[in-house]
Parts: structure tokens; sequence; C-alpha cells
């Protein structure tokens, strides 16, 4: 049989509809404004702190993924960041191989870790799941506090205990600034973003959207669930791993106590806030995690406000906002537009109907105002 | 390896220490019993209340001590029945894994407050006290005292008693069906809100009770009440799988036991701060073992 | 006494061209020294209120960090770059010298502070007014060994450096052929009871229990230890100066006089009568709002600081630049403090130990009294050693 002629195979492909291509463009916008133009503007401190926000967006796209699509809200992913930084920093001492090389070894290599530890308690399911990360990752604390980060030295834990003109974990050749490193987070953060979101339009993400709708009816519909869910922790242990190696680059000099049990627990506080049904979730909890407090401690504000607003921010969403930010602000603010724009062509009718009748208005603004008034 | 007598005064210790995990443990699991609730907040709203204890007692004039533990007890049930009231009913019917995780928020919001209130700066150390602190009596060349063996045997009778009140008292019962399933209770005719009420304010003056007796074993410090007991004896609770108290009262002294026992022996005792977290991780996997088809609540 | 003793036109208000100063302490919950840059402000303060230098006032930024390298690096930055910094004035952080070492070592940096970090005391670009964990322990660890103690346990908290500071103790002891054993406890403390048990058996019953640990710790282990009632199964306790604060000695019960010996950095304080302790606590009271933890040595540190910085910064004739503000922080000699054992001077060494002279505190009753006057670091440690083969030994100086 003759294949379709080439306009008509064209026409059955869906055109991709107005609201897609105004997201598209408005993230490829936003990507190169964070590329190009924040630079320049910001001083030492704010490069600095959004450096931290592009690694820890990575981070907190890894819990959300886990958390919205899976249904698994893991209370460790800080201890798995901290297996991710030890690798990398290891690497990095001890090896001169290309960054990109290191910064994928130390992903595999958390993905590795975190999936074997886990891999027992797949088991189990819901608040069971949940504690038993907090226990894994207390355990992980532990053997961290005793072996400590690689400082330069030698030895399998590469730990100088003495502290003295310990070298700085090396950076990329091309990116040593920080302006410049800054921009080699961004970009990997959005490679990240990107393998995320190759996984939620394909097979995997149908699969997790099952398994969070009902675990029984996927396991019923033929889905091997914890394959699937064995997935989804590896693949988030693996892009946290990745931000943990740019992490030891970033901070140059890695601490144990830097990284306590309690940092897990405001991790998934912010996470919750920022939303975990949608990637740009991820984005606004790492501004709320890395942001806010660089923010607050310009101004002089003590930082257990911010920890007091995050408490408040947890109960807030799970009683009422259970999408988060990324799904309330755009709302709000279509609200707040959809007031302005009313607000606005009030004075135009207004206006016209003056020269006529009081209050009659004549037929396309009177229309509009109508069509304003029933959205 | 160490000899025995090398080993005997940690046996009081680490008793000492799985005392306090007994004590946070079963008030976990007797919340969780009675109110459906994973109550994380235990730790924080305990340590506020030993930290307004212990600000009553700065005041001049020399306030009573007992007037400032009831305070602190008062705290405790005051916080989690407001929590209870309000939060109760509005996360109802979410499971057990969002009403704990929302309780994380409360912990988030009392911390940060503690540590606003009470700051730390120039080495700032406060300490909570008991008449019963100086006195005991000796065993293994160490002395036990009386804030400690009260606190041990608070959790036998806690343990015990409400155990017993869940399984044979009418308000006990009806708490547990609550704890069970809101809405069917609701429909069988028992006063929801009444019962959900007291659950929450028995469970809060216990938690405030708790708090004085661990900042006076353990530290009057935000991390440490809030946070890090809470986080060891959660592993006693998983062990008893937030189910039976006994076990959870037992786990905690084991916690404890190997915790303390394992310090003379110095190849591993920097690491000794992971036995709580091996020892829940362990228990829940090889209890898991046979559990594949039965479900629980804390799974759904 | 009045305040206004601070500065050289008492009552007058500075109004000149900013000097403008910085400083990063540590500030998170169980580990707050922010206590020492307000005490600086203060100085600072009070200067401005009675004549500035020479008419101009000091602006002083007074940072906090929570131990998180990269913010501490982008507040070293922020200070350089958006606030315009000359000079590094009453800094105290945990990893703050050794993050940005190479930072300010390549801006030539003369930092004056009261260093945690061990960097801070082996960089040219560094001088601290106290003597941090590695020598004030040693102190300690000399008291007891000049008082008979055959065994030393040595606890430290595990943070970063416990290699270099146990370092110092063992070098003394080594050097008396004393036998020691070193520990380390992850913070916070939990298990109190075990730790006092396990230090005990170790030190055994001639022997002396030395810790190192921020207060709060080091009460628990303390009140542990009482509690058990072990206090007397060895012949000494002992502290590094963190210990020295009257909260501690408050909390602590009688038991502990002359039993627990403390290193005093700095002059005891409640004792001493003398002017620059006068001072110290008028401007405390006066200026002094947000220094919670009011007299004490962290504040001290911070008057101390206050104090040098003040007197370079007088000396300097012209313009206030870095390089001038800088030089005439490394210039600083033979300058009497009032609260120090010895002169302080900071000089062009390859590193900077200037006070390595201390005294040996004992509670009383709720407040700590001397037990030994002043007293070198003894030369068993290499570094001191090193130190003073650049440097020589500074004159000691009585307190004023």
């Amino acid at each position: 049989m003759a294949r379709a002629s080439g306009p008509a195979r064209a026409r059955r492909v869906p055109a991709p509809d107005r609201r897609s291509v105004i997201q598209a463009s408005v993230i490829v916008i936003g990507v190169l404004l964070a590329i190009f133009a924040l630079p320049p503007l910001m001083n030492g401190y704010y490069t600095d702190t959004m450096t931290q926000v592009a690694i820890y967006s990575i981070v907190t796209l890894g819990l959300g993924l886990l958390v919205g699509r899976v249904g698994l809200y893991s209370l460790g992913q800080v201890a798995v960041l901290t297996i991710g930084a030890w690798a990398g920093a290891r690497l990095l001492f001890a090896t001169s191989q290309p960054y990109l090389l290191v910064l994928l070894e130390a992903g595999l290599a958390t993905m590795v870790i975190g999936t074997l530890i886990t891999l027992p308690a797949l088991r189990l399911r819901g608040l069971y799941l949940a504690l038993i990360t907090l226990m894994l990752a207390g355990a992980v604390t532990v053997v961290l506090a005793t072996i400590n980060f690689p400082n330069g030295g030698g030895g399998f834990s590469g730990y100088n205990g003495s502290f003295l003109h310990i070298p700085q974990i090396r950076r990329p050749s091309l990116a040593g600034t920080d302006p410049a490193y800054y921009r080699y987070c961004v970009i990997i953060a959005i490679v990240m973003f990107l393998i995320v979101f190759a996984h939620l339009r394909s097979r995997p993400g149908r699969a997790w959207a099952a398994i969070r709708q009902s675990e029984p009816a996927a396991l019923a519909a033929g889905i091997n669930t914890t394959f699937y869910k064995l997935w989804a922790l590896a693949l988030a242990s693996f892009v946290t791993g990745v931000a943990g190696a740019l992490l030891a680059g970033a901070d140059r000099e890695l601490f144990s106590i830097d990284f306590p049990i309690q940092n897990s627990i405001e991790l998934l506080a912010v996470v919750l806030m920022g939303g975990v049904f949608s990637l740009w979730g991820a984005v606004i909890a790492a501004f709320l995690l890395e942001f806010l407090p660089a923010l607050l401690q310009d101004w002089g504000v003590p930082n257990d406000w911010l920890i007091i607003i995050f408490g408040v921010g947890v109960l807030q969403v799970l009683v009422t906002a259970p999408r988060g930010l990324a799904d309330q602000f755009p709302k709000d603010m279509r609200r707040l537009g959809r007031l302005i724009w009313r607000l606005a062509r009030r004075p135009a009718a207004v206006a016209v109907a003056a020269p006529g009748e009081p209050g009659a208005a004549t037929g396309p603004a009177a229309s509009t105002t109508e069509a304003a008034r029933h959205d | 390896m160490p000899s025995w007598s090398d080993f005997q005064p940690f046996i009081v210790s680490g008793l000492a220490l799985g005392g306090v995990y007994a004590l946070s443990g079963v008030g976990l699991v007797v919340l969780y019993r009675a109110t459906g609730v994973l109550y994380l907040a235990f730790g924080a709203v305990g340590a506020m209340g030993a930290f307004i204890a212990w600000q009553v007692q700065q005041q001049p004039g020399g306030w009573p001590g007992w007037l400032s533990w009831i305070v602190c007890i008062a705290f405790g049930g005051l916080v989690a029945l407001g929590y209870g009231v309000v939060f109760g009913p509005a996360l109802a019917g979410r499971g057990p894994l969002i009403q704990a995780v929302a309780t994380l928020g409360l912990t988030l919001v009392l911390f940060g407050a503690i540590d606003l209130l009470w700051p730390t700066s120039a080495g700032q150390s406060r300490s909570l006290t008991f008449p019963t602190d100086g006195s005991g009596f000796t065993v293994s060349q160490v002395q036990v005292n009386w804030t400690q063996v009260i606190a041990l045997g608070l959790g036998v009778v806690i343990t015990v008693g409400t155990g017993a009140f869940l399984r044979f008292s009418k308000l006990g019962t009806a708490m547990r069906a609550m704890a069970n399933d809101r809405e069917i209770t609701g429909t069988l005719g028992v006063p929801v809100r009444r019962v959900e009420a007291a659950a929450w304010f028995g469970c809060g003056l216990l938690s405030g009770l708790a708090g004085l007796l661990l900042a006076d074993l353990s530290a009057l410090d935000d991390t440490t009440l809030v946070f890090t007991v809470v986080i060891s004896s959660l592993a006693a609770a998983l062990i008893g799988r937030l189910r039976s108290i006994a076990v959870t009262f037992v786990a905690a002294l084991v916690i404890g036991l190997v915790h303390d026992l394992i310090t003379p022996i110095t190849q591993i005792v920097n690491y000794q701060d992971m036995t709580p977290f091996v020892l829940a991780a362990i228990a829940l996997l090889v209890a898991s073992r046979g559990h594949i088809t039965s479900r629980s609540r804390e799974e759904g | 006494m009045s305040s206004s003793a601070c500065g050289t036109s008492p009552g007058v208000k500075a109004t000149g061209t900013p000097i403008i100063l910085g400083g990063i302490d540590t500030k998170q919950p169980g580990t707050d020294f922010s206590d020492i840059e307000n005490m600086t402000a203060a100085y600072f303060n009070c200067v401005n209120a009675n004549g500035g230098i020479k008419g101009h006032p000091i602006k002083y930024y007074a940072l906090t960090e929570q131990t998180n390298p990269s913010q501490i690096a982008a507040e070293a930055r922020q200070l350089v770059t958006s606030d315009h910094v000359m000079g590094i004035v009453g800094s105290s952080s945990i990893i703050e010298c050794s993050v940005d070492a190479a930072y300010w070592k390549s801006l030539h940096f003369s930092m004056l502070g009261a260093g945690i970090d061990p960097e801070c005391w082996s960089t040219p670009n560094s001088a601290s007014v106290n003597m941090g964990p590695r020598y004030s322990s040693d102190g300690a660890v000399q008291y007891v060994l000049s008082q008979g103690a055959t065994k030393i346990a040595f606890d430290q908290s595990n943070v970063p450096g416990t290699t270099y500071i146990a370092g110092g103790p063992n070098a003394i002891a080594a050097a008396k052929h004393v036998q020691i054993q070193d520990f380390t406890e992850n913070v916070p403390i939990t298990s109190a009871d075990g730790i006092a048990i396990k230090l005990v058996d170790a030190a055994g019953p001639s022997g002396a229990v030395v810790l190192n640990f921020t207060p709060p710790e080091a009460l628990i282990i303390l009140q542990a230890a009482q509690k058990l009632n072990l206090e007397d199964r060895v012949k000494y306790w002992a502290c590094s100066t963190p210990c020295n604060t009257d909260f501690l000695a408050k909390s602590l019960g009688p038991k502990w006089n002359d039993k627990l010996f403390v290193n005093a950095e700095l002059t005891p304080l409640d004792q001493d009568t003398g002017k620059t302790a006068q001072l110290y606590k008028a401007i405390l009271a006066q200026y002094g709002g947000n220094v919670s933890g009011g007299v004490g040595s962290f504040s001290q540190m911070g008057f101390v600081n206050g104090e040098i910085a003040v007197s370079a910064l007088e000396s300097i004739t012209g313009a206030y630049t870095v390089a001038s503000v800088n030089a005439a922080f490394k210039a600083v000699t033979g300058f009497n403090t009032g609260m120090l054992c010895q002169a302080f001077t900071y000089g062009s060494y390859s590193e900077h130990i200037p006070n390595n002279e201390d005294y040996t505190v004992t509670p009383d009753n709720g407040i700590f009294v001397q037990a030994q006057g002043c007293t070198d670091i003894s030369n068993s440690d290499p570094q001191i050693a090193a130190y003073r083969a650049i440097a020589g030994t500074a004159p000691s100086v009585p307190t004023s």
C-alpha cells in the first residue's frame, strides 16, 4: 500500500498547542537569563548563593520525583547528597579526570550505593518506608562523621585530620571562577532536569503515575511496581549524586558537621512547599532552601525565623494546598492578573458610556466587560 | 577483647540511656495508638516545655521547682491539644504518612522558636536538675540516681498502664477505634471530637513530663531534645512496629545497652552512635520478610 | 568608670568619612560566637561616640555564618567587594580561616580575630588574641601534669581539626613521659554517662580527664560524672578555655571547687579591678545591648580585639585604605591590652601565636577564681617552639 503523501502525513502530527509553546519559551528565556544576564548583576555573595540554588534544585528535583511521582517520602536525601559529595571530592583529589567524568562517576556510585542501601526496604511502604529512610540516613551520617570528607589526605578516606593548609577541591579548568562555576552548575542542572523530564514523558513516567494513583491497581494491570520504584530511586540517587559532586566543587571544602540529619527534614519541607507535582516546584524549593536564608542573612534577620516559616509552610501545604507553591503561585498570579485586567477595563467602559446615556455602554466595550465578569 | 569488669559499669549507663530512649519511644507509640498520628513533635513540645520550666526557675523570687514542672507539663498538654484539635480533623483520612509529616511542620516551628527565645551565644549552658539527681544507690561502682529510676519506672508504668487503658477501658477502646478509622467510629455514636481532644491532651501531658525528665537525663539542648533523642527512640518504636508498647520499651533498653556496651571495644567505638539505626533497620527487614501479603495501616 | 575612656575626645561624636571594618562569626544552634564581634562592635560604637579615630567613625559589618563553606566564602567576598572593608577584626569561626585563607592572602589582609580553626594560627595573614583549642588544651594538660597527674584522658568534640588539636596535648604529655589517651565525641552528646565512665576508666585514680568542648557539652559530661559519683575517681578534671564562663561555674556545684581546672586565655574577670576591666564592664553596660552572654571570656575577646584594632588605627597617618589599615594591624608591637598575660605583637611572621601564656582558674561556689597565674605554654608543643624560634617570647605585663 502506498504511503501517505508528505503533506497528508504532516497533517496527522498534532500541532503543539499555544500553551506549551508559551511555557517552553518562558523556560528557554529563563534559562538564558540565568546563564547570561544574571552573573554580571550579582556580587560575589549572590553568585555563590545562586550556585547553591542551582545545585540544590537538582536535589529537590530528585526528592520531588520520589515524593510526587512514586509517593516515597524519603527522609534521607541529604545523606544521599553527602555520598555523592564524598565520591566527587575523593575522585577530584585522587585523580585528574575531566570534571564531567567525575560527575558521572559520582552520580553512578551514588546511584549504586543509594539503591543498594534502600533495596531491602522497598518491600515496605508508606510511613514505614519513610521512617526507614530516616534510619538509614542516620546511619550514613554517623559513618560520615567518623570517616569525614576527603580533604587532600591519603588512604581510602582521603582525610587529613590536622586540617592545616588543606588544598581546595579543584574546579573544571574552564569554570574556575565563581561566576563561571555558577554557569556550569546551571547547565548541569538543566541536563538533570531534561533527563528527568525525558523519563516522565516515557514509559517509566506512566508507570510511576499509575503507581502513585494506586499501587494495587498498577500491580493488577501488570506493572512491575518494585522495578519501577527501584528505577525512581536509582534516578533520584543518580541526580542527587551528581549534585553532591557539584557541591564539592562549589564549597571547595566539605565538613560532616554541615550535613546534620535535620537538614533532610528541612529539605522535605521546602520540596512540599514548592510543589511535588511539577518540575518548577523543584526550582522554587531550591530558592526557599538556599536563596531565602542568604537574603535574610544579608538583612540581619536570624535564620530561626525561616525554620519557623518552613514549619508553617509544611502545615499549610498539607492542609490546604497539596500541590504546593508551583501550582498555587501561577493560579494566584492568574487571579491577580484578571483582577488587574478588570480594574483596567472598568474606566474604559465608563469613559465609553459617558457621551451617551448614563450607564449605557456601547457594543464591544460592554461585551468585553461582561465577559470579564463571567471569568 | 575487654574483660567482663570493663563492661560492667556500661551496663548501668546503658540501661540509663535505654531509659531515656524508652521514655521517648513509649511516648511516641502511645500517642500513635491513641490518636493515629505519629507525633514526631513529641520531643520538640517536651523540649519547649522544659525550657519554659527552666525560665520559670530563673525568675527572681525563688519560684518553687514543682510549679515550673506543672507549667511544663501543662504546656505539653495544651500544645498537643491545640494541634490535635486544629490539625486532627483537617488531616483526617489523609493517612498516617501525611499526618506524621505534618507533625514535622510543628517540629520545625517549635525548634525555630526555642532557638530564638533561648540562644546559646557565649556558651550559655542551661541545665535542668531535680532534687532526686543527687542521691541514689551504687551498682558496679557507679551511682544510679533516683531520677533515672523514676524515668525507668515511669516508662514501665506508661507501658503497662496505657496498654491496659487502651485495651480495657471504654475511653481507651474508643481512642483505638478512632485511631484506626475516624469516620466509621463517628458513625458508631462515639463522641469523636471529645475522644480526640482527650487523647491529644493526655498524650500532650505525657510529652511534657517526658520532656522534663529527658532534659534532666540528657541535656537541656534544643538539637538533642528535638531531633537526636526522638530519631533514636524512633528506632525503638519501629522495632515495636509502632504497635506494641512493651516491645518498644524493651527495644529501647536494648538499644541503650548495646550502644554503651560497645564503648570499651575500641575497634568499633567510633560507630556506636549507629546502634539505634542499625538495630531498627535489621529488625524491620527481618520482620517484613514474611509480611508481603498482609498490609497494615502504615503501609497503605 | 565612664565608658568614654575608650576614646580620645570624650563626648565628641565622630563624623568624618568612616573607616570600614568587618568580621565573620559562627552562629548556629549550640555553637554561637557572635558575642565576640558584638562586643567588638560595642567597643567601636563607644569610640565613635567619643572622638572616633581622629574624628573618623568606624563602620563595622558583623556577619554571622552557619559553618557552610560556600556561605563563608560568599560573605568574605561581600565584605570586600560590596562593603569595601579595609580590614577584618573580630572573626571567630570554626572554619573561616581555612575557607578564606587563600582569599585573604591574595588581598594581603592581616586579620585580627579570636580564632578557633587551626589555620588561624598557621598563616601569615591571621593573628588571634586567644590561644584556640590546641594551645588552650596544652595549658590545661600542662597544669594537671604540674600537679602530678600520672595519666591523661583527653576528650574533644568531633569538629574539623581533631588531630591537630590533640597533637599539642600529646606532645606535652610525651615530653613528661606521661601516658595520654585521645577520644572524640559526636556532638550533640546524648550518652554522657557512658562518656564519663569511659574517661574516668582511662585516666585512672591518679590521672586527669581533660576536656575540649563548648560549654554546654562540657557541662553535660561533668554533670554526668557528678551524678554517677565519679568525680573523685580521678585526681583532676581540666578543661580548655571555653569552660571559663560563669554559666558553667553556676551550674556546677561546690563539688568541683579545686577539682576542675580551666585554662583561662585572658585575665579572670571576677577578681579583676583594674582600669581595663572597669572600662570593659562600662562599655558592655552602655553599648553591649546585643552581647547576650554578658561578662565572660567571649566578650572579653571581643573587647581586646577592639582595643588592639583601635590602637592600630590611631597610629595611621594619612589615608585609611586596605593597605594602610592592614599595615597598621601588622605593625602592632608590644601592645599592653591590660587583659592578656603578655604584650601583644602581630609581627611579620609565617604564623602567629601571640597569646601563649595563660592563667588557670577553678570554680569557687559559682564563680571562677584564679588557681595559677600567668604560665607559659610549654615548648614541648612543637608549634609553640617553632613560633618562639621566630618571634621570641613576648614580655609579660601585669593586668591593668
